[in-house]
């Protein structure tokens, strides 16, 4: 059982921007909100929906780059034609995102701001140098995705702010791939390795092991030394394994990701 | 305008609904205990079973985890909107016939999930079926019959896919 709120529903950004606080959170998909306030580790008086706000909802290109609003769905992004087309790894992304529930309801602004570790979405848009906006009734501020997540469940943002955009800088001109491992509902490890254009620098981020992506940027594949990224890893030991076996799967992942590279983009 | 209780309308297996809402709750409890529909059934209540699976719109969620206000102006089709006329749909009659379910409490939420995938892919390979109905847990099966009931109702159903009996 819910506890008791209150719900707004405004259909403007500015309504919703100065309603939200402390005690009156963004809500969206509910899919991490509404659990939270089930296992009563989160307690707000009142919600705000942000799915009646038309400029959240928004996916556009801006030349070569991806404007995704805050929230817009994991299926609308999976069934995106053009995404497939022009950034076909978000595609494999969010097509694996949780389960088709999950994708119907869960945001990508949910999903970023909740900040849970096993995030494929953020460690996806941490190889692809992404950036988020952030709007408050006072101004809007942009951040790279890697400064924006501080920690499990942390965030630069602050109670008055609302992610209102992702921003895919270049997104034509990028392609990787993403590789995970998952047995239950959430991801053990995933591994994106992105490049921009034919000779660009190499972007490998690892996620989901620790509580935040690691990030690193190589000119070759060669320079990658999958046992040295293991070690840089800081795994959460959980119900899905202890350090070791994790350090073990970031390296067998690494090395499956930097071969799939290789192939698929003739490297 | 702040309110801890909504008017919403929606339709529900059809049929048009209109009622006041207290907006905590779910829209399994709003299924369940305001319309009696218990065909839809609330097992692990995060999302991870699939058990409470009803369509929105066509889409699958999770009505243990999903406010029932938010199903305004809405079609909501639960597993009693399955069958027409008497007559069990082509993957109700499939799991009866391939044994998909020995105690049948994750059947609703499977059939609604097979339905969305039937929906939308009427032709799914096996590898696909698997990882759609992923989300989904069975006690009882071992899950290679509801496999097979799914592609017998994809077999069943050819190309129109799950629409035709929408
Ligand atoms: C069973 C399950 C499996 C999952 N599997 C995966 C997986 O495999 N890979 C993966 O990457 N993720 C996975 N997830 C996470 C999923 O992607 C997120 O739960 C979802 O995207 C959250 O979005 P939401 O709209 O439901 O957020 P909500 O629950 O509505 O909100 C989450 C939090 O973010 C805040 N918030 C929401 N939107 C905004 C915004 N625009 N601005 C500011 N704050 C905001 C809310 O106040 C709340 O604190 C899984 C989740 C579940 C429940």
């Amino acid at each position: 059982m819910l506890p008791p709120f209150a719900l707004e529903r405004p259909d403007r950004l500015e309504d919703a921007l100065a309603l939200i606080g402390d005690d009156c959170l963004p809500y969206c998909g509910g899919t991490e909100l509404l659990m939270a306030m089930k296992l009563n580790v989160l307690r707000p008086s009142c919600l705000v929906d942000l799915k009646g706000i038309a400029a959240l909802a928004r996916v556009e290109w801006r030349g070569d780059s991806l404007v995704i609003g805050g929230a817009v769905r994991h299926a609308s992004l999976a069934a995106d034609a053009e995404i497939s087309r022009s950034l076909a790894v978000l595609t494999v992304v969010e097509q694996r995102v949780g389960n088709a529930r999950v994708r119907t309801q869960g945001s990508i602004g949910g999903n970023l701001c909740f900040a849970e570790p096993r995030s494929d979405v953020a460690t996806l848009l941490a190889a692809l140098g992404a950036s988020i906006t952030l709007a408050s009734s006072t101004g809007q501020r942009r951040i790279a995705i890697t400064d924006f997540v501080l920690g499990a469940y942390e965030t630069v943002r602050e109670p008055t702010e609302l992610l209102v955009e992702v921003l895919v800088p270049s997104a034509r001109l990028k392609s990787g791939v993403y590789l995970k491992h998952q047995y239950a509902e959430r991801p053990t490890v995933g591994v994106a390795l992105v490049r921009e254009g034919e000779n660009g620098v190499w972007r490998l981020a690892v996620g989901a092991v620790g509580d935040v992506p690691i990030v690193i940027e190589v000119s070759s594949l060669d320079e990658i030394d999958a046992e040295a990224v293991a070690d840089m890893t800081d795994p959460i030991e959980d119900i899905s394994g202890g350090v070791d076996y994790k350090q073990h799967l970031v390296a067998v992942y690494v090395r499956r990701a930097v071969q799939a590279a290789a192939e698929d983009l003739g490297a | 305008m702040t309110t801890t209780a909504i008017a919403i309308t929606c339709t529900v297996n059809g049929v048009k609904v209109e009622r006041t809402v207290e907006v905590r709750r779910t829209l399994a409890q709003f299924l369940r205990e305001d319309l009696s529909l218990t065909g839809t059934k609330v097992s692990c209540d995060v999302q991870i079973c699939g058990a409470c699976t009803v369509l929105v719109d066509g889409q699958p969620v999770s009505s243990c985890t999903h406010l029932a206000v938010d199903v305004d102006r809405s079609a909501v089709t639960t597993v009693e909107g399955l069958a027409s006329e008497g007559r069990l749909h082509p993957l109700q009659q499939a799991f009866v016939e391939q044994m998909a379910l020995q105690c049948g409490f994750c059947t609703p939420g499977f059939l609604m999930m097979a339905k969305a995938l039937l929906d939308e892919n009427p032709d799914p390979s096996r590898e696909q079926i698997i990882e759609y109905l992923d989300g989904n847990l069975c006690r009882c099966t071992g899950y290679a019959p509801i496999v097979a009931a799914v592609e017998q109702a994809a077999r069943v159903l050819g190309p129109a896919g799950g629409d035709s009996n929408a």
